[in-house]
C-alpha cells in the first residue's frame, strides 16, 4: 500500500484508474467517487469517439444524388386564388407564378394542398405571352412527357396529385430572371351546415407525419445535435423526381411567397353574415352578388382560408337543382335541406360502447379512451340501457346484456372504466360480434361506439361482420391516438350508418365527443331515398344515400339516362315520414356536374380498396373515367409542353425544391417516428464498465490481502 | 470498510455489471430468436394462411421476407411498427403504402439489430422483397437522407413506387432517443421481379 496520502492534484479521472483506485479506495465514498469517475469518462470517451465518426454527414445531407453545383436559390412562389360561387358550385382558379430570381436555368418543384373533395381538371401554362393548355394523360405518361421536354429544354409543366388533397406541381425550364405561371383548376361542392355554407381553401400541408407507434415528449435538443439539423433540411441540389423527402419550410415572408384571394358569390339571393374565419376581409355586395377580398392584398401562405356565409331565405328553404348534360348521359346534382327537427331523440337508447385495451393503446391513447367513455356515460339518461366490453386478446363485458343507466348502474361503470389497462393482442372480431350479439329490446335505438386505434389486420372479416350482422343498430367509430387506421374506421362506420370521429389528443376528448355525443342524441334522417320517373337509369355517386344528422343537407350527384323530367321525390324517415317533390322542369344547367360526378364516382371506386377489391382491377375502372371526364386523379395527370426551345443546350438545369410556408403556430413535434434505437449497446457499455470496476477492485483487494 | 464490506461491495458492482450486460444481450437475443421463430409463420403464410402470428400472444406478424444478398441480410417484415413489434424484427410504418403496391413503403428497425446493416448499404444495391401473396419485387438503393424528425418529413409521394428502410441515426450513438433519422430510398425495379430470390 502507499503510504503517502496526499492527493494528487490532477482530478482522479485524468490519473490511471488503478492507481486511482489504490488512492481512494480507502473510504468507501472515496471508492465510489473514483469508481463512478472512471466510470464516467469511459461513457464520455465512447461517446466522444462515435460523435467523432460521424461529424461529416449532418441532418439535411443528401449525399447520394448531390451534383455539387453552386447554391442556387429555390424560385420564388407567389398565389392567387380566383374562387367563382355559383349557388352550391365553386370553380376556383389556383394561379402559381414561379419566379426565377437566379442567373441559372432552374426546375421549380412545389408540393401544395387542395380541398379534399375538389375536381381537379385544367391547367394552363403561361409564359410570357404564350399560353400553353394542359391535358389529361396517365401520370407515367405525363411525367415521361415532361422529363422529355425537361431535357430538351423546353418550358413545361405536370400537375400530380398525391393524395386526394396534396398536389404537386413540377416546372421545367424557367430561365433567368423568368416568371413562369400555372393556373389550376379545380370544381368543389361548397358544404353546408344547417343552413351556413363555407368553403375552405388549405394553404399549409396537411401535417400528417410518418404515423409511428411511441410517441416521446421529453425528447429535446441536446449538444450532441448538429446545428444543420435545426435548419437545413433537403438539399437544394435534390433530383426531379417527385417525391422522396418532404419539402422544406421557411418563415412567412410575403416577397418570397404569398396569396392574394378573390371571392365572387352569386348564390341567387342575398347573403347575410359573409365572414372570414382567419383573414380580415372586405365584403362588396350588389343585390344577389358578393364579392370578398382580403384587406391586405398580399398575405403569407401560413394559415388556411376560411369564408362562411348565410343564404338569406324565407319559409322552406329552397332546393337547389343542377345538371350537366353530355354524351355519356345527364348528370344531376341536387341539394336539400331536411326540415330540421330542434329536439332530442324522443326514442331511449342502448348504447354498448367497445373499447380497445390492447398493447398498442398503452399510455397516451387509453387515457384519451377513459376520458372519452366517461364522456359518453355521462350523456346517458335513467331511461337508456348501456354496457362496456373491452377487448385485446379477449374480451370481458362489464354487463353480459344492457342494463338501464342507473345511478348504480353507472357508478359501477365508472369503476370499470377507470381500471381499463392496456396489453396483449387485438382480437377485434369477438369483440364487436358480442356488442352485435346482446339482446335488444326493440323499444331502444342500438348505438354501437368503438373506440380503438385500429391496429388491425383483418379489415375484410370485420366489415363483413358489420354487413352482416348490423340489423337495425348503428356503428359509431372514434379513432385515438397518433396513428389510428382512419381508413378502416370511416369505412366501417359507413358502413354502420353512423360517423367517425377522430380524437388526436387529450385536450380534443371534450370537443370531439359533444359534437359525436350531439349526433348520438338527435334526430336522423334515414333511409333516404329518391323517386325518379319511371324510365330514368340512375347512377348516384356516392353509390348510396347515407343517413342525415342534424344540421345536414342532402346531397346526390347522379348520373341519368334516359330524359329528366316530372317529378322527383326524395322520401326519409326521421320521427315520421319527410318527402319532399322537386319539379325536374325548372332545373338550371351548369357547367362541372359531370366532373362534380366523375369525381365522386372515383372516390367510390377507389374506396373499393378498403374492401379488399384489387389495385389493378380498380385502376382499370378508373382510369377509363378519369380520361373521359377529364380530371386529375391517382392514375392521371395534367401536363403542358410548350414545344418551342427555350433553354439553349450548352445551359445546365438546377432542381429547385419550392419550401412551403411553416404553418402558423406550428411545432414540429418529435412524436410519431418510429423509435429505431434500441438501449443494448448502453447496457452493454455500462456492463462492461461494470465488470472492469469489479476487476480492478478485485485485484486490488487482493492485493491488499497478501500484503 | 471490513474485508466482508468490500467483498459485497465487489460483488454487487460485478453483479450489476452482469445484469446490465445480459440486459443488452437480452435485446439481441430477442431479436435473433424472433426472427427464427417468424420464418414457421412466414411459411405458413406463403402456404395461403392469413395473419399468422409467430406465437400465441403475438400482437403482430410477417407480411413479408427482405433479402439483400450483398449484405447477407434475410429478415422478416411485420406488419407494424410499434415499439413491441420492432424488439421482434422490422416492421411497416403504419399510413405508408402496403409492401409491393405502387406507393412509397416505410419499413422502420432498429439501428443496433436488424438494420445494423444501413450503414454499410451503398447506392445500387438491390433489394428483394416477397410479400405474403408470394409476389417478388426487386429494389435499387437510389438515396439516402438524414433526417431531423423535429423539422423534416419523409413524404409519402411518389410516382415510382419505393421501400425506404428507416432507422436511427447516428447508428453508433450511444444513447438511444436521439432526432435523428436514417432513411435509405429504393426504386422498384421493373422486368426483373420474377427470379429475384
Amino acid at each position: 500500500m502507499p503510504t503517502h496520502t496526499a492527493r494528487s492534484p490532477v482530478p482522479p479521472f485524468f490519473a490511471l484508474p488503478e492507481i486511482a483506485f489504490r488512492e481512494y479506495v480507502r473510504r468507501p465514498r472515496d471508492a465510489f467517487i473514483g469508481f463512478f469517475s472512471v466510470l464516467c469518462v469511459l461513457l464520455l470517451l465512447a461517446t466522444a469517439a462515435h460523435a467523432q465518426s460521424e461529424d461529416f454527414i449532418g441532418a439535411g445531407t443528401l449525399y447520394l444524388r448531390s451534383d455539387a453545383t453552386d447554391v442556387v436559390q429555390a424560385p420564388r412562389l407567389h398565389t392567387d386564388v380566383t374562387m367563382k360561387v355559383t349557388g352550391i358550385i365553386a370553380r376556383v382558379q389556383v394561379r402559381q407564378r414561379f419566379q426565377n430570381s437566379s442567373d441559372n436555368w432552374v426546375e421549380g418543384l412545389y408540393a401544395f394542398p387542395l380541398p379534399e373533395n375538389s375536381a381537379v381538371d385544367r391547367m394552363r401554362m403561361e409564359v410570357g405571352e404564350r399560353v400553353t393548355i394542359g391535358e389529361i394523360r396517365e401520370k407515367v405518361e405525363a411525367q415521361k412527357l415532361y422529363e422529355q421536354a425537361r431535357e430538351s429544354g423546353q418550358h413545361a409543366s405536370v400537375v400530380h396529385q398525391s393524395r386526394p388533397n396534396l398536389f404537386r406541381t413540377a416546372v421545367a425550364n424557367i430561365g433567368p430572371g423568368q416568371t413562369v405561371a400555372i393556373t389550376i383548376e379545380y370544381l368543389e361542392i361548397i358544404e353546408q351546415q344547417a343552413g351556413r355554407y363555407s368553403m375552405r381553401f388549405p394553404l399549409t400541408i396537411t401535417p400528417r407525419y410518418i404515423p409511428g407507434v411511441t410517441v416521446d415528449q421529453g425528447a429535446v435538443v441536446t449538444d450532441e445535435t448538429p446545428v444543420a439539423a435545426l435548419t437545413a433540411a433537403v438539399s437544394p441540389h435534390d433530383t426531379a423526381v417527385l417525391g422522396d423527402l418532404q419539402p422544406t419550410l421557411i418563415a412567412p415572408d410575403t416577397s418570397s411567397q404569398s396569396v392574394s384571394f378573390d371571392v365572387d358569390i352569386d348564390a341567387g339571393v342575398a347573403l347575410k353574415d359573409v365572414a372570414s374565419t382567419y383573414h380580415a376581409v372586405k365584403v362588396d355586395t350588389h343585390d344577389s352578388r358578393t364579392h370578398v377580398r382580403l384587406t391586405s392584398e398580399r398575405v403569407a401562405p401560413d394559415h388556411d382560408f376560411e369564408l362562411a356565409w348565410t343564404p338569406q331565405v324565407h319559409g322552406e328553404p329552397a332546393a337547389a337543382l343542377f345538371h350537366e348534360r353530355t354524351e355519356d348521359g345527364d348528370h344531376v346534382l341536387l341539394m336539400v335541406m331536411p326540415p330540421q327537427e330542434d329536439m332530442r331523440v324522443s326514442t331511449p337508447r342502448e348504447v354498448i360502447f367497445v373499447i380497445d385495451t390492447s398493447g398498442s393503446m398503452e399510455g397516451e391513447s387509453i387515457r384519451q379512451a377513459r376520458a372519452a367513455l366517461l364522456k359518453g356515460l355521462a350523456s346517458l339518461k335513467p331511461t337508456d340501457r348501456f354496457s362496456i366490453i373491452q377487448f385485446n386478446s379477449i374480451f370481458d363485458c362489464l354487463f353480459a346484456q344492457p342494463v338501464s343507466a342507473t345511478p348504480d348502474n353507472l357508478a359501477t361503470a365508472r369503476h370499470y372504466v377507470a381500471a381499463l389497462r392496456a396489453t396483449g393482442g387485438t382480437e377485434m372480431l369477438p369483440a364487436l360480434s358480442a356488442a352485435f350479439a346482446m339482446e335488444a329490446s326493440g323499444e331502444h335505438l342500438r348505438q354501437i361506439v368503438f373506440m380503438t386505434d385500429g391496429a388491425v389486420g383483418n379489415e375484410e372479416q370485420l366489415m363483413q361482420t358489420i354487413r352482416a350482422k348490423l340489423g337495425d343498430a348503428r356503428l359509431f367509430t372514434i379513432g385515438i391516438g397518433s396513428a389510428p387506421n382512419a381508413a378502416f374506421m370511416r369505412k366501417a362506420a359507413q358502413m354502420g350508418r353512423g360517423t367517425f370521429t377522430y380524437i388526436g389528443s387529450i385536450d380534443e376528448v371534450d370537443q370531439k365527443m359533444s359534437a359525436l355525443l350531439q349526433k348520438l342524441t338527435s334526430p336522423v334522417l334515414t333511409d333516404i331515398e329518391l323517386h325518379w320517373p319511371s324510365n330514368a337509369a340512375v347512377e348516384y355517386a356516392p353509390a348510396q344515400v347515407r343517413d342525415l344528422y342534424l344540421g345536414e343537407p342532402v346531397v346526390v350527384v347522379a348520373r341519368v339516362q334516359g330524359e329528366v323530367k316530372g317529378m322527383l321525390a326524395i322520401t326519409g324517415h326521421s320521427s315520421g315520414v319527410w318527402m319532399r317533390q322537386i319539379p325536374l322542369h325548372d332545373v338550371q344547367g351548369r357547367e362541372g356536374v359531370a366532373t362534380l360526378w366523375a369525381r365522386n364516382r372515383i372516390e367510390d371506386l377507389l374506396d373499393a380498396r378498403a374492401s379488399g377489391v384489387s389495385p389493378d382491377e380498380i385502376r382499370s375502372q378508373v382510369l377509363p373515367i378519369a380520361l373521359r371526364y377529364q380530371l386529375v386523379t391517382d392514375y392521371t395527370s395534367l401536363v403542358a409542353v410548350d414545344h418551342t426551345p427555350a433553354r439553349p443546350a450548352s445551359e445546365g438545369l438546377d432542381s429547385q425544391r419550392v419550401p412551403n410556408t411553416l404553418p402558423q403556430g406550428s411545432a414540429w413535434p418529435v412524436a410519431t417516428y418510429p423509435k429505431t434505437a434500441t438501449p443494448a449497446e448502453l447496457h452493454l457499455i455500462v456492463g462492461l464498465c461494470l465488470l472492469l470496476a469489479a476487476a480492478v477492485l478485485f485485484m486490488n483487494e487482493r492485493r491488499r490481502v497478501r500484503s | 470498510m471490513t474485508l466482508r464490506g468490500r467483498k459485497i461491495f465487489i460483488a454487487a458492482v460485478a453483479l450489476l455489471g452482469i445484469w446490465e450486460l445480459s440486459g443488452g444481450l437480452y435485446i439481441h437475443a430477442k431479436a435473433w430468436l424472433a426472427q427464427k421463430l417468424i420464418a414457421t409463420a412466414w411459411a405458413r403464410t406463403l402456404a395461403g394462411e392469413k395473419d399468422v402470428r409467430p406465437w400465441p400472444w403475438a400482437d403482430t406478424w410477417p407480411i413479408a421476407r427482405l433479402k439483400i444478398e450483398a449484405a447477407h441480410v434475410d429478415l422478416y417484415v411485420l406488419a407494424d411498427a410499434s415499439g413491441r413489434s420492432l424488439a421482434f424484427g422490422p416492421g411497416l410504418v403504419s399510413g405508408t403504402a402496403p409492401l409491393g403496391s405502387e406507393g412509397a413503403s416505410i419499413v422502420a428497425a432498429h439501428r443496433d439489430t436488424h438494420f445494423r446493416f444501413l450503414k454499410e448499404l451503398r447506392p445500387g444495391t438491390m433489394l428483394s422483397l416477397q410479400t405474403a401473396d408470394g409476389r417478388k419485387y426487386l429494389y435499387k438503393v437510389s438515396e439516402a437522407h438524414i433526417l431531423d424528425v423535429r423539422a423534416e418529413r419523409l413524404s409519402l409521394d411518389d410516382v415510382v413506387p419505393t421501400l425506404t428502410l428507416l432507422t436511427c441515426y447516428p447508428f453508433d450513438a450511444v444513447v438511444p432517443g436521439g432526432p435523428l433519422r436514417y432513411a435509405a430510398v429504393a426504386e422498384r425495379v421493373e422486368g426483373i421481379s420474377a427470379n429475384a430470390m
